[in-house]
């Protein structure tokens, strides 16, 4: 993982009476063309205080049962790159401001042409303890992903192609 | 009057031809005034840039919303990460 994509968050939770120097909690928001590496990326948000890791991973669905079945031959994403990092920054500092508990966040979304059963984007999320609401932190993330961040994809099925477009809710934004 | 950039992506991008493009403005002039201009200069763009979302130098902004000199505007469809 480069660290130029790794960004360090005071913790404010901790007893003033810890003795070792509290580091940074890491938080990784990157948009990227390579492969997503789920252990590599789950290790860097592992620290030696986490007993839980909540994983989200979304991938291409070739097949479509729900809604308006279909059938995907592949997705190409695009992002604004460097607006969607700073975005999926806020989404960080929001699960933070909501559950004090969480350690790590990993949030990555992968961009390019992409094919059925790949994973497309990666929200995981390190606690102490999986009661203190770590699967809703990595819930929340995808969920607010996909309202501020923008990446957007064409789909490309057997005979057509068309842009998936998220809903219109501008106050969501803010 | 002053000078700005315009990104577009997705639809918009396909639409327009063009990525980018640099853009003189009227000194006072808002988002909404921004998206009558672009809707004159790219015909292909009508009827699209009304409901597009807009960012300034990389964060949203909105219908009223004073565009600065130098400003990096990106216009896009709602987003579809995830």
């Amino acid at each position: 993982m480069n660290p130029r994509f790794l960004w360090g968050r005071k913790s404010r939770c901790f007893p003033q009476s810890l003795e070792v120097e509290l580091s940074d909690f890491p938080t990784i928001a990157l948009i990227t063309e390579e492969e997503i590496d789920l252990n590599d990326l789950v290790a860097h948000v592992t620290l030696p205080s986490t007993g839980a890791a909540a994983i989200f991973a979304g991938m291409v669905r070739g097949i479509t049962s729900r809604d308006n079945p279909h059938e995907t031959v592949y997705l190409e994403y695009e992002a604004y790159k460097p607006m969607a990092e700073e975005k999926m920054k806020q989404v960080a500092d929001e699960i933070r401001a909501r559950w004090n508990t969480v350690e790590g966040i990993a949030i990555v979304q992968r961009i390019g042409r992409l094919y059925p059963r790949t994973p497309t984007v990666l929200i995981a999320c390190t606690s102490p303890h999986r009661d203190t609401g770590v699967f809703d932190a990595a819930r929340y993330g995808i969920d607010r992903l996909k309202e501020i961040v923008p990446v957007w994809k064409k789909e490309f099925g057997p005979n057509s192609e068309q842009w998936v477009e998220g809903d219109h809710l501008p106050e969501v934004l803010k | 009057m002053k000078n700005i950039t315009v990104f577009f992506f997705a639809t918009l991008r396909e639409r327009a031809g063009m990525k980018f493009t640099h853009l003189e403005i009227p000194a006072d002039a808002t988002v909404a005034n921004l998206k009558t201009i672009l809707g004159q200069k790219f015909l292909s763009l009508n009827g699209l840039v009304e409901s597009s979302l807009v960012a300034i130098n990389q964060e949203y902004a909105f219908d009223e919303s004073q565009i600065p000199v130098g400003a990096e505007i990106a216009l896009f469809p709602p987003v579809s990460g995830g």
